[in-house]
């Protein structure tokens, strides 16, 4: 048992290492011999052993003497706790290719290749943007009316639904890429301006009337909102020159803000995306099922396709 | 004999490895190298990498003259004439030498021990194969000595007697002059394979009366690749050289040769100078320390480690009991235990190198049905703090037998 462990091993560490090369090449061997059920006569399995209980008995001699009489066992133990382990590594590198996560979809616990967390990180809805949410909810889009909110596209098979925040980063980092997923899958869209902060409510309301009164022109607004200094937007006077720039009415745009009807709605639509028991901005939906935070594009590709990477 | 002094004389044993020092027992195999063996190579390499015999220029003569001062040296050390020592790549070359060059026929007879290294064995089986003579073996007693009685009787008719002086299994030596004589009343003649007897106790050809002997440099604190071929001068000129070619003529024409005098005659082709340089001056640091100081060193270290193995009655020690009788080599096994995992365990835990195996020797285990056995061989540079690491180690190997 001691050659298959060693096999993987020295061939991981063979990597780097030419001493470790030729440890593999000799467990190999070993290997070899067993499976073709030949005794392993290379002494390669007495040479492994007797380096590891040599180490042992310069620290302890009562380890070593457990170790040298169980050895077989404790070779079976690293061995099934090797293949356990091998099993959640694939199954990490796995989810984290899928979802941007070795824990799974919207799992926000500890992961080997994002470190730092850095594609479950969202503006909290309550708080400030950077804020890394701990806990973990089931957003659903059951029972959420979106009929409201800008969308394009319509009649596509596949759907996805951008919750997000024209001031956050985390938004602005997940939004080129649902854009150019968006054109590149000719998917139904909905986009939901959610203010995570409290001075861009009016920005929903400015989405709103642009939408109602422009139409298909609403999205190349709404684009330059997620890609021009956030500067820009802070403050409600600097829209108006934007809704200028983009050759848009900004009196009747104004007067569309302060109708009451207009508050309402977005109001309404605020109602509607906390039914969603979303926690967080960005949050995406992919016909229905529900991303929370900034994934690579590939992950938000592979919920489309039937074949991970097709 | 100053310890300190040796000590420093060889550069590994002031080494450590992981903080630990190195306890090297296994000096039958390879002997460490003094400085001045290693100065003297790389003089070779600094000042006069130049041809010996050959080259008339300055730097050719100091050669010629270095390869002289060896050759003397070496006749010097083993009681010989000069023309009657051949520089050799180790025993095995001189042993092949002998085989090939003896003119042995169909029938004849060689007779070795039961102990015999591979290298003075395999070729005289080879010889069997090759030209059909006859190959016996004088079995040693129930205690591993050897059986004059049975030797007498097989010694009669044969053409050769070839043994192991001093064996590297377990260390015993045979009475080589009772061999010898005995060879001879019965004109056949005798070789002694001395490689790991002269690195303990002094080889005196003529005193012994021996017909020819074969000896390593590296068993003798010398160079690897270097050995010497000794040969009586009236039986090494009967003798047709086993290799020839560059330096083994005098001259040649299109269709034939004249053939120098031995030794040159033997030693075809360009010579490792820089290992026969320093095979003199390790022969020349050895006289310096002395057999007696040798002898008295190992004895007190054997015998101090082979007490202490008779505290396990697991340890079966090949060979006599009595240290002395087994110069520096205690070999030992333990039923049903490879005894390469105790080899590996000393060097793992506190870098104590020991021999473990058949050591060529592969025709007295297979004949014995012993898996292997571990051998400690020790030399004059060890010390009893050395003996007590390997103890003190042993004995935690042997808590978790």
């Amino acid at each position: 048992m001691i050659c298959i462990i060693s096999l993987i091993v020295f061939s991981i560490l063979g990597i780097f290492s030419a001493t470790h090369r030729a440890l593999a090449k000799e467990a190999l061997d070993c290997v070899f011999r067993r499976v073709t059920f030949r005794p392993c006569n290379t002494g390669f399995k007495e040479k492994m052993k007797s380096r590891i209980i040599g180490r042992l008995l310069s620290k302890s001699v009562f380890i070593a003497r457990i170790a040298n009489k169980h050895f077989e066992i404790f070779s079976w133990i690293f061995f099934v706790l090797m293949i356990g382990s091998t099993f959640w590594v694939v199954k990490g590198g796995y989810n984290y290719y899928i979802y941007g996560s070795c824990n799974g979809l919207n799992q926000s616990g500890f992961c080997a290749f994002d470190p730092k967390g850095e594609n479950n990180k969202v503006t909290d809805i309550n708080q400030q943007c950077g804020i890394e949410e701990k806990t973990e909810k089931n957003v659903t889009l059951e029972n959420v009316d979106l009929s409201t909110f800008p969308t394009k596209n319509v009649g596509s098979k596949d759907t996805v639904v951008l919750i997000g925040c024209y001031e956050c980063d985390y938004t602005r980092k997940a939004y080129s890429d649902i854009q150019k997923l968006v054109k590149e899958k000719k998917t139904n869209y909905i986009f939901a301006h959610y203010p995570a902060k409290e001075n861009t409510n009016f920005l929903s309301e400015i989405g709103y009337c642009v939408y109602k009164d422009y139409g298909d022109k609403f999205w190349a607004f709404n684009d330059y909102l997620f890609t021009v200094d956030k500067v820009e937007i802070y403050q409600s006077e600097y829209i108006n020159t934007i809704l200028r720039n983009f050759d848009f009415d900004v009196k009747k745009i104004n007067d569309c803000t302060q109708e009451p009807e207009t508050k309402k709605l977005v109001n309404d639509q605020i109602v509607q995306l906390r039914k969603t028991h979303l926690y967080g901005t960005p949050t995406v939906f992919i016909n229905g099922e529900g991303l929370v935070g900034p994934k690579p594009y590939r992950v938000y590709k592979s919920m489309l396709n039937k074949f991970i990477i097709f | 004999m100053d310890l300190e002094k040796i000590k420093n004389d060889f550069p590994l044993l002031n080494k450590r490895i992981k903080n630990k020092p190195i306890v090297y027992f296994d000096s039958a195999c390879m002997s460490l190298k003094p400085k001045p063996v290693i100065e003297a190579m790389n003089e070779y390499y600094y000042n006069y990498p130049a041809c010996a015999g050959r080259s008339h220029h300055q730097l050719g003569e100091i050669v010629t003259k270095k390869i002289k001062e060896a050759r003397r040296t070496v006749a010097k050390f083993i009681n010989a004439d000069e023309r009657e020592v051949i520089f050799t790549r180790n025993t095995t070359e001189g042993i092949n030498l002998l085989a090939n060059s003896l003119n042995l026929r169909s029938g004849d007879l060689v007779l070795t021990t039961d102990k015999e290294h591979n290298s003075n064995l395999v070729p005289w089986l080879s010889m069997v194969r090759k030209k059909g003579i006859r190959h016996m073996v004088v079995k040693s007693k129930v205690g591993g000595l050897f059986d004059i009685e049975k030797y007498k009787e097989l010694v009669k008719g044969a053409k050769l007697v070839s043994m192991v002086y001093t064996s590297n299994l377990d260390g015993t030596t045979i009475p080589a002059k009772e061999v010898i004589r005995i060879a001879h009343e019965n004109g056949t003649l005798v070789f002694l394979d001395v490689a790991q007897s002269v690195a303990h106790q002094k080889i005196d050809v003529k005193k012994l009366d021996v017909d020819f002997i074969a000896f390593s440099g590296h068993k003798i604190l010398g160079p690897t690749g270097t050995g010497i071929f000794y040969g009586k001068y009236e039986l090494l000129e009967k003798l047709e050289p086993f290799l020839v070619g560059g330096a083994t003529v005098e001259s040649s024409i299109y269709d034939g040769y004249e053939m120098l005098k031995a030794p040159e005659k033997f030693e075809a082709g360009l010579q490792d100078y820089a290992g026969i340089i320093g095979l003199g001056e390790a022969v020349k640091y050895l006289e310096s320390i002395g057999y007696d100081n040798i002898k008295e060193q190992e004895l007190k270290i054997n015998s101090y480690i082979t007490n202490e193995l008779a505290r396990w009655p697991q340890i079966k020690i090949i060979g006599p009991l009595d240290p002395a009788l087994r110069t520096s080599i205690i070999s030992f096994y333990i039923e049903g235990v490879d005894m390469h995992r105790i080899s590996l365990m000393l060097d793992n835990m506190a870098n104590v190198m020991i021999r473990s195996g058949q050591h060529c020797v592969h025709s007295w285990f297979n004949d014995k049905k012993i898996f292997n056995s571990a051998r400690i061989s020790l030399y004059f540079y060890n010390t009893m703090d050395e003996a007590k690491i390997f103890v003190e180690s042993f004995d935690k190997i042997m808590k978790i037998m």
